[in-house]
Order: structure tokens, then C-alpha cells, then sequence
């Protein structure tokens, strides 16, 4: 069940109402409603997946317990966490990494003239959200053990919170110390909360709806023929992907947010403008946030992070983008991606500018950003832009080829829509897109921060039109985060 | 909770009224003629109507005889042609239709367009009977597989349209489906175009079969129920008078068929040109001259 769908549409009222009018006696019997709305959400794509969630549910809820009760035998609570650790790697490593590992060891072997079976792969689904929830529960047993919270005796909250719908399949990844806590405490209908979700889901719609889905067909054709194009359409077409993948994911992030909110929980803010970003460490600290805090804290610092030396520093910073690009795909083109944002990255460390950026925004107190500012965004832009080319190759040799081709193949010329769209259109929709989001930079928790109601009112509008101007029935796409 | 019903009502009334008057102004849907049913069982439509059409600049227009497109001069030397969506054409002009393009080409005949969207093959019979009064020298009945397979299959989930039971020998007349709902739906434009912006489909299947490679097997599947209906239509009906123009998606082994019942047959050939809008299965203009150029040819062979 997708959100931009009309099964949601449906299914989120219903949901909504059963929670505040039939089950709302006390926060345990609103949490079994979450639970079962929860299971059904997610059985939608395919119930036997069910069993992997609740599998993850049931050895983290013990080993939390576990990992508590040893907390004065270092040895024993150790061997617990690993065991949470290797489960959840295990069945991401099998899921998702499985047939990556037999090709690439079979590739290998080929180098040194040996020729293995192909019956080694599998035909192998990938669980949606395995990323998403098997993080989650770690982060659980992890906070533990580094004794950041006391583990929860109530089994069906701690399953409500591996499995919470709204950010089940493509995060945020909430810690216990949020949601969970969230989960055993008592909610109450808010009307300002309930209005800012309701504006956050819009807002995710039509990043979704309008932004994302809209320039995928043009996407797509560029990337499959990129063979076919000059340099400058390719540019277009990696600049548009830029555009795409921020719309796509920090849309559902958005509907994420703005439907907890509905039925009163909080989650982590996950997207911060990061198209404003004037570095890559900047840009870090905007993008995907759930998932950078959560390397952050439970990688890079157990790590050393940067209480070490440069060297170590760097090493740690090298490791946990590595693990970041390989996170996101069983590809090597997505292990490149991390390793160029590593290399992004460090320069910027070791001129000590990677925290400079963290409590400011673009033009914090002037309405346009100064020359320095303007140059520095649109570098961070350009090197992020740069970096999706492996992001969205299906292939390294894609990669390069379409790198090599921008480069050996440089000619302006115009590109025309592959459905018969006119370009001028989508040109306008971007650089609007880009402008509002300027406008609202200062806060991604309030897109619609208007004093006035009228200004408020005819946004709105506009953009509902837009949603329906944009909305194409026969390609309803599945946000490109749920495949990792 | 009030305030927030209070403020959902309030912009669902706001949305409401602003998306009726920017689908009105816009022109974002079709009108849609308003059905009737006669005494003896016809569904066609309630006469004098107009409406346009959202994907072209003309206007269609109901006739005083409840059909959609314009009345020949005359009745005398009169053809008939019957079919379904493809004939009643309100996507195309006048200028559009076969009964422009054929009378071009027989300045001497009239033609009267007698078609409704949905139609099926038994009920096409029965419009001809129906139009028997105006003692006409052929009735040309335009036909898909499907307009045949819909008259005998599925007769209990197809309360809409004029079905055939073979089984008893009996007609099951088309009722109006949800009249009422269909009456607002089509007045509340904005209702109307969610309607078909939005389609519900919750089983998610394609229930349109892909109508070049069913008729075999359906032929085979509905054997005897179909020469059931063949051998009923060919006792009650005059078939001398009838020419059967079979879609180009229609088969050579259907066409065999129907002529084996007698029937003059004109199996219709695109020559694997489209002769359908980019946004639509219908014809478009050069379809349907394109398809009334192999009817002349077969009309010319009856010495008109």
C-alpha cells in the first residue's frame, strides 16, 4: 500500500477514527490498533514477510531484556548484543546482500579462470523496509547496552514500535529513546498537531506526486539511452534524478512525519532543505538524517569518530560512508557513491569546516544569500548531483560510461520529453519547487509557515491543482526507497 | 476534534466548488448524453440533447429520434447502421462519422446512424427491429468480438446491457444501472472528473481482454451457447437484410461463421495501420474513413 494511492486514502481515515473514537480507553488498546493496522499495511505487499518483522521483534524484545540483565557481566552482555547485531545482519545479509556476495565471488574466481554455477544465486525477494526495521531494532538493543535507556517490559509496544506503519518501510529510523517512549505514554488529540500532520502529508504529496514522478520518465529515458545523448542532456538528466530522489524520499518522509502526527507521536525530522547545503558536511546533517545519526552514533563514535588522530578520523569517516553506500544496495555502484562523498567529505573535515554549518542556514539573516554563499551552494549541489550518476546507474560501467560521455560528448542540445511533455514546464516546476523551498528553509517541520491564511489557502490550492494536473493514474511509482 | 471536522468540511466545500468551476472552465470533461428506455426494451437516448466532447472542439448532438449525430434529409432509400461506441462516435465531429463519409460516396441513399455505447450483438438485432418501421433497404450492424461474447456470457453481472439466455431461449433486458447516481455525477462535473482521473479498481486486473487473441478461444469456450444465439437471431430475425462489419480486431474464423449463417460479412482490414486516438481505443476521423471505404466497396457489390 503506497501513499500516494487510493488505498491508503482510505485506509488512513479509518485507521484515524478507530483510534481516537473506538479504541481511545488508554494507550495499550490504541497501541494494539497500531499493531494490526500496522501488520495489515505492511501484508499488503506480502504477508509472509510478516514473520521476518515479527521474528526481529521477538529476539530484540528478549536480547534488550537480556542485555539489561547482564549489565554487570560484560562478557555475557556482549555475546547478547551480538546476538541482536548478527541477527538482524544475518537476515539483512541474506535478503539482501546474498546474491551480491556469490556474484561477485563468482567474478572472482573467473579472474583466476575458475567457473562456478550460477545455480549459486537464489531468486531472492527483498523484504521491503528490511533496511529500515532491522536498523531500528538494533538501534533498541545498541542504546541498551551503551545504557542510554532501560529496555521495556511491554512486548506489545516494543512490537508497535519495530513495526509503526507510517515509517515502517522507509524510516525515519527512530530510536527507542523517541518513539518508544512515545509508544508507552499516554497520547491526546491535539488540533495543532493534527493540522501540521495534515500539512506535512500535502506538502509529501506533492514532493512525491508532482516533483518526483513527474520527472521520472525523463529520468529514466536519459539514463537507459544515455548512449544517445550529449553532455548536456546528461547533465540534465543527473541534475533531474537530484531533483527526483530528493522529491521521492523526503516526500514519504514528509507523509511519514505528518501521519504519525495524526495520531500523536513525533518522529525525527529526516530531510532539512539539503539542496541548501554549503558544504558536504553540511549537506550530511540535512540529508537523510534518521540514517547519518544513526552511523554517527552507533559507528563512527564507537569508532573514535574524532577523538582520535586525523588518520583514525579519517579511516572512521572512510568506513561509515562505505557502509552507508553499501547500505542503500547490493551494487557497487552504490559502494562509489559512498566512497566519493568519503572523499567529498574529508577535505572538508580537515579544514575543521564539517560542524561550521550545523546551527545556521543559507542567508540566516538576510532574505538572499551573499556571492560566497550562492558559490557554495551550488558546488555542494554540483558534487552531490555529481556523486547520484553511480546513485542511479544500474551498472559501474553505467557510471563511467555516463560520466566519460558528459565529458568526450559536450554539446548543448535541447532534450525533448519522452511522452511528448513540453521541457519549458518542468523547467518552471523545478525552479518554483526550488524558490519555495528557499522561502521556507528555516523550518522542515512547517512548509506552509504563512502568516497570512489567504497566502496559506491559495498554496494550498496550487498545489492540490498541481497534484492533479501531474498525477499520472498508469504509472503509479513506488518510492525509490523502498528497495533498500 | 470538532474544530478539525469543522475545517476538513470547510475545505472540502472550498475544494468542491473551486474544482467544479476550473473543470467547467476548462472543459476537463466530456459530457455525457442521458440514457432512456423504451417500451420495447431499448436503451438509447433522451432526444435533443448536446454536450462537447473534452478532447475535441465540436459539440455531439442527440437527434430528435434519440440517437447520437444529425438526422438524414430523408428516410426514403434508407441504411441503418448500428453499433456501439465506434458508431455512436461522440468523440469526432459529424464530419466524422460513417454516415457522412457513406453518403458521400451514395448521394442517392440515407443513412441513419442508430448506435449506443454498449451495445451488444443481440441487441443490435433488436434495434434493427426497432427501426424496421422505417422500412430501411439494409441495417449495417458494426460489431467486436466482445459485442458478441457480452450477449451470452456473465448474463447475471451484466444488469446494464441486453443479454440473450440460451439456456431458456429468453431475453434479459438491460436496465438502467444506478440512473440516480449516473444523474449527479454527470451534472457535478468535478465529481465526474475524479471519477475518471481516479478510477477504483481494487482487483487490479486488466478485465478488457486483449481482443485480437481471445475470439478463438472464447468461440471455442461459448461453442454451443454462441450457435445457440446464431441459430435464435437467424429464426427471428431477417438476415438477408443485415451486413455484419466485423472491427479489424475480429477474426477470419468469426467472419466464416457469421457468413455461414448467411449473413453478408465485411471483416474490416487496418492493414496494421492505428486508426484509434492516442488517448482512446476508438477510431479517430481517419479510422473511421479509412473503415467506411471497405464498407462502400462491400455496399457497391450490392448494386446500390
Amino acid at each position: 500500500m503506497l501513499f500516494n494511492s487510493f488505498e491508503f486514502a482510505l485506509f488512513l481515515p479509518v485507521v484515524f477514527l478507530l483510534y481516537w473514537f473506538v479504541f481511545k480507553k488508554n494507550f495499550r488498546v490504541q497501541n494494539i490498533l497500531i499493531l494490526a493496522a500496522s501488520y495489515f499495511f505492511y501484508s499488503l505487499w506480502d504477508w509472509r514477510f510478516l514473520f521476518l518483522i515479527i521474528g526481529s521483534t521477538v529476539v530484540d524484545y528478549f536480547v534488550g531484556i537480556l542485555i539489561d540483565k547482564y549489565s554487570e557481566d560484560k562478557k555475557r552482555q556482549k555475546a547478547w548484543l551480538w546476538v541482536s547485531v548478527l541477527f538482524n545482519i544475518s537476515l539483512l545479509g541474506f535478503f539482501k546482500y546474498y546474491n551480491f556476495f556469490v556474484d561477485s565471488f563468482m567474478d572472482m574466481t573467473e579472474l583466476f579462470g575458475y567457473t562456478i554455477k550460477s545455480s549459486w544465486t537464489l531468486n531472492i525477494i527483498l523484504p521491503v523496509g528490511i533496511s529500515f526495521y532491522t536498523f531500528q531494532t538494533m538501534s533498541y538493543s545498541l542504546d541498551i547496552y551503551y545504557k542510554r535507556i532501560k529496555p521495556t517490559k511491554d512486548f506489545l509496544s516494543f512490537a508497535t514500535f519495530v513495526a509503526f506503519f507510517p515509517q515502517l518501510v522507509a524510516g525515519p529510523i527512530e530510536r527507542a529513546s523517541n518513539l518508544l517512549t512515545q509508544i508507552t505514554s499516554e497520547r491526546h488529540f491535539k488540533y495543532q498537531q493534527t493540522k501540521e500532520g495534515l500539512r506535512l502529508i500535502l506538502w509529501g504529496l506533492f514532493k512525491k506526486v508532482v516533483i518526483a514522478d513527474s520527472l521520472a520518465p525523463m529520468v529514466d529515458d536519459i539514463f537507459t539511452n544515455y548512449g544517445d545523448y550529449s553532455g548536456s542532456t546528461l547533465i540534465l538528466g543527473v541534475t533531474m534524478f537530484s531533483f527526483q530522489v530528493y522529491g521521492d524520499f523526503s516526500g514519504y518522509s514528509d507523509i511519514a512525519i505528518g501521519t504519525s502526527k495524526l495520531f500523536g507521536f513525533e518522529l525525527m525530522s529526516n530531510f532539512k532543505f539539503p539542496n541548501f547545503s554549503r558544504n558536504v558536511a553540511e549537506y550530511w546533517q540535512r540529508w537523510h538524517v534518521s540514517l547519518s545519526t544513526w552511523f554517527r552514533h552507533y559507528v563512527y563514535i564507537p569508532l573514535g569518530g574524532s577523538r582520535v588522530s586525523k588518520l583514525l578520523s579519517v579511516r572512521n569517516i572512510c568506513v561509515i560512508f562505505l557502509i552507508s553506500g553499501f547500505w542503500h544496495g547490493a551494487n557497487w555502484t552504490f559502494i562509489f557513491w559512498g566512497a566519493f562523498h568519503a572523499l567529498a567529505y574529508i577535505p572538508v573535515f580537515l579544514m575543521g569546516r564539517n560542524t561550521i554549518y550545523k546551527n545556521s542556514v543559507v542567508a540566516q539573516n538576510t532574505i538572499i544569500p551573499n556571492l560566497k554563499e550562492f558559490g557554495q551552494l551550488i558546488l555542494t549541489f554540483g558534487i552531490v548531483t555529481f556523486s547520484r550518476i553511480f546513485f542511479r546507474s544500474d551498472t559501474l560501467t553505467d557510471s563511467f560510461a555516463y560520466i566519460d560521455r558528459i565529458f568526450t560528448n559536450f554539446e548543448f542540445t535541447p532534450y525533448e520529453h519522452p511522452l511528448g511533455g513540453n521541457m519549458t514546464t518542468y523547467y518552471l516546476l523545478i525552479l518554483v519547487f526550488v524558490i519555495y523551498e528557499y522561502l521556507i528553509r528555516r523550518d522542515e517541520r512547517n512548509p506552509f509557515k504563512f502568516k497570512h491564511r489567504i497566502v496559506r489557502v491559495a498554496i494550498y490550492t496550487a498545489i492540490v491543482i498541481s497534484m492533479f494536473v501531474f498525477y499520472d493514474d498508469n504509472a503509479q511509482r513506488a518510492f525509490i526507497y523502498f528497495q533498500f | 476534534m470538532l474544530k478539525l471536522f469543522k475545517v476538513l468540511a470547510l475545505y472540502a466545500i472550498y475544494g468542491l466548488i473551486v474544482g467544479e468551476i476550473i473543470v467547467r472552465v476548462f472543459g476537463l470533461t466530456s459530457d455525457i448524453p442521458q440514457r432512456t428506455i423504451t417500451s420495447d426494451h431499448i436503451q438509447k437516448y433522451i432526444p435533443n440533447q448536446s454536450g462537447g466532447w473534452s478532447d475535441g472542439d465540436h459539440e455531439w448532438q442527440v437527434n430528435e429520434r434519440g440517437w447520437a449525430g444529425p438526422l438524414p434529409d430523408s428516410f426514403d432509400n434508407l441504411i441503418t447502421i448500428v453499433g456501439d461506441s465506434f458508431i455512436e462516435n461522440l468523440m469526432n465531429p459529424d464530419e466524422c462519422h460513417q454516415s457522412y463519409f457513406l453518403k458521400q460516396n451514395f448521394p442517392k441513399q440515407n443513412f441513419l446512424e442508430a448506435a449506443r455505447s454498449g451495445v451488444t450483438f443481440i441487441e443490435s438485432f433488436e434495434i434493427t427491429k426497432h427501426l424496421d418501421s422505417l422500412q430501411p433497404k439494409y441495417h449495417i450492424i458494426c460489431l467486436n468480438d466482445y459485442n458478441i461474447k457480452e450477449s451470452i456470457s456473465n448474463i447475471e453481472a451484466q444488469s446494464d446491457i441486453t443479454q440473450f439466455n440460451t439456456e431458456k431461449q429468453e431475453f434479459v433486458y438491460g436496465k438502467m444501472k444506478a440512473p440516480f447516481a449516473k444523474k449527479i455525477l454527470y451534472s457535478w462535473k468535478f465529481m465526474y472528473y475524479l471519477y475518471n482521473r481516479f478510477p477504483i479498481n481494487f482487483n487490479k486486473t486488466d478485465d478488457v481482454p486483449k481482443v485480437d487473441t481471445y475470439a478463438i478461444p472464447y468461440l471455442e469456450q461459448y461453442n454451443k451457447e454462441f450457435r445457440s444465439l446464431l441459430d435464435y437471431v437467424a429464426a427471428n430475425y431477417t438476415i438477408e437484410d443485415k451486413i455484419l462489419v466485423l472491427k479489424p480486431t475480429a477474426t477470419k474464423e468469426l467472419a466464416a461463421l457469421l457468413e455461414s449463417y448467411g449473413f453478408k460479412v465485411v471483416l474490416l482490414d487496418d492493414h496494421g495501420e492505428d486508426w484509434t486516438f492516442g488517448y482512446d481505443a476508438h477510431w479517430n476521423c481517419y479510422g473511421h474513413e479509412e473503415a467506411s471505404k471497405q464498407i462502400t466497396k462491400a455496399l457497391k457489390s450490392l448494386n446500390l
